[in-house]
């Protein structure tokens, strides 16, 4: 049973949700179904290892199915769209609703703030999970197209992905909830999303560049060539850690913020 | 007795910005207060204080003997808001908009909701994008009655409403506080609030400048007396009496506003020979209007 804000913003959101997740689903589909077609394509290899590769999230072999998966999904469309989804929800739901004015009526609830937050971030959860059980389901279906990867690491790579969208989504909504601003929490979501990828991507291939790969959220869940070791504890550690801060983060400003 | 709001030197800035300035005052349960100022006066602000939505800069509020920052969701259970310039989600019906936050609240009788919708006609099952500002507003009185709240809370409640259904608005206020519930309504609109509520406070820049019955408050307004002289008289002469301004001088025939008691003022003009005198009845306009040039006055010199 969803708390009642959970389920209110899952309504408000449901054409946008159920969009992503299916637009995902079919881009997803029709990279696994090109597959055949490319896997012997020797000249596809070639192009990895160079820094220009890696700006694409390509970094490894494009011909086996999981640098296949990586260079066409998990590197680069899948967070894309994930981010997209959680940052631009992480903006509207606190800053955003309260800049058009619709957040008064849900204040006005006898409810802490800290609830109206935690309901919040679990619709943001849900709309991540949704976006990569789709992503998921769609890279199943690819095993009927010869793009064999272990069924642990697929799901295990979602879940790190939707992990890290929320992990930015709920940093913008933090920035939201400091500033009342959507305009400044879209701003501050993506240029931290956007130095993480470029860290984890460059690191790859510029040698200075390397030790901040720590640093960045995309090492984490898919940057460290997960395709194909799995998703170790400590990736999911860093994930559900920097989560909880950011949640923490959120839900403190939201406390002190001034509403209208 | 607990009584139903009382504010304690409420303070809010905004930076160099002060909204609303030492604001103390006092609802007893059952009354219907009319919280009455233009425009920017600082009403909104002061009911976001109250509904803990900001925190004041100095200065505290209770509501129903709770604290408004610390016992804020005690409070929201009891109490009925309706913000101004509501906004509702866009995509949602009315209804869909009545059934969540009847969920939410946990606490609603259908029959009473059956009963307000009725009442106001409510347009419940279209978007609110497509409603009238009218039609939008009567949704948010739904929702702000419907768990027949303890107190209410409006800020401009009628705003966009046509003139029968604030009639029935303000039957519903009375019906209300005839239950011994609590109304603290603002408005700009003194024929509104002269109609509905037992009291009424002035604010006025940020300060409350006058808080009376609506009585108190007629006998406090300037009236208004036309006197004709049997000769031209100074005007100096009768303006230095306290209480008294000239309006109006044009030879014999003077004008005069007088506020508070009127025995100096009648004493300085028997003092001139009067020949005739007109006195019009105590005029609550007058009084607001006062406020509301000087604030407009005000802004037009701090733009200046």
């Amino acid at each position: 049973m969803l708390a009642d804000i959970t389920r209110l913003e899952l309504t408000l959101r449901r054409r946008s949700t159920i969009g992503y997740a299916a637009g995902m689903a079919l881009y997803t589909l029709a990279v696994v179904v090109l597959y055949p077609s490319f896997k012997n394509s020797t000249s596809l290899d070639s192009l990895s290892g160079s820094t220009a590769a890696a700006l694409f999230g390509v970094t490894e072999s494009l011909t086996s199915p999981g640098g296949w998966l990586n260079g066409n999904i998990y590197g680069n469309f899948f967070p894309l769209i994930m981010l997209l989804l959680t940052i631009g929800y992480g903006a509207a739901t606190v800053a955003g609703q309260d800049e058009d004015g619709t957040l008064a009526l849900l204040i006005a609830l006898p409810l802490p703030r800290r609830a109206i937050l935690v309901q919040k971030a679990a619709a943001m959860a849900l709309q991540a999970l949704l976006l990569a059980a789709a992503v998921t389901i769609a890279v199943f279906i690819g095993r009927a197209f010869a793009l064999t990867i272990s069924p642990g690491n697929a799901i295990a790579i979602s879940a790190a992905l939707a992990l890290m969208g929320l992990d930015f989504g709920l940093m913008t909504m933090a920035t939201g909830a400091a500033t009342r601003r959507r305009g400044t929490a879209l701003a501050v979501g993506v240029s931290l999303a956007a130095v993480s990828y470029l860290l984890s991507s460059l690191a790859q291939t510029i040698s200075w560049i390397r030790p901040g790969r720590y640093l960045s959220l995309f090492y984490w869940s898919v940057g460290d060539d997960q395709i194909s070791k799995g998703v170790g504890a400590g990736d999911f550690a860093v994930l559900i850690a920097v989560g909880l801060c950011a949640l923490w983060a959120a839900a403190d400003a939201f406390r002190r913020a001034d509403l209208n | 007795m607990r009584s139903a709001i009382e504010t304690f030197g409420l303070t809010k800035r905004y930076g160099a910005i002060t909204a609303v300035a030492d604001l103390s005052l006092r609802v007893e349960p059952g009354q219907v207060f009319g919280f009455l100022g233009p425009n920017g006066a600082g009403k909104s602000t002061t009911i976001r204080m109250l509904l803990g939505l900001q925190r004041p800069t100095r200065g505290h509020a209770t509501l129903l003997g709770l604290d408004a920052a610390a016992g804020s969701v005690e409070i929201h259970r009891c109490i009925g808001y309706l913000p101004g310039d509501l906004e509702l989600f866009p995509r949602l019906t009315g209804r869909q908009h009545i059934a969540w936050f009847a969920r939410a609240r946990g606490d609603v009788d259908d029959a009473l909701v059956r009963q307000l919708i009725e009442r106001f006609q409510v347009v419940a099952d279209r978007p609110v994008r497509e409603l009238s500002k009218g039609n939008r507003q009567k949704v948010g009185l739904v929702l702000a009655f419907m768990h027949r709240p303890e107190l209410l809370v409006l800020d401009e409640p009628t705003s966009g409403l046509d003139p029968l259904m604030q009639h029935e608005f303000a039957d519903l206020l009375r019906e209300t506080a005839d239950q011994g519930r609590t109304v603290f309504l603002s408005s700009h609109e003194l024929d509104e609030v002269q109609r509905v509520a037992d009291r009424i406070g002035i604010i006025k820049q940020g300060r409350l400048v006058a808080e009376d019955t609506v009585d108190g408050l007629r006998r406090a307004a300037p009236r208004k007396m036309e006197v004709l002289f049997r000769r031209p008289v100074d005007p100096a002469a009768l303006s230095m009496v306290t209480g008294v301004s000239v309006t109006a001088c044009d030879g014999p025939q003077v004008t005069l506003e007088v506020t508070g008691e009127i025995a100096a003022a009648l004493k300085a003009i028997a003092d001139h020979d009067p020949v005739d005198l007109i006195c019009r009845p105590a005029d609550l306009d007058e009084l607001f209007l006062g406020f509301y040039r000087e604030s407009a006055d005000a802004e037009v010199s701090h733009a200046g």
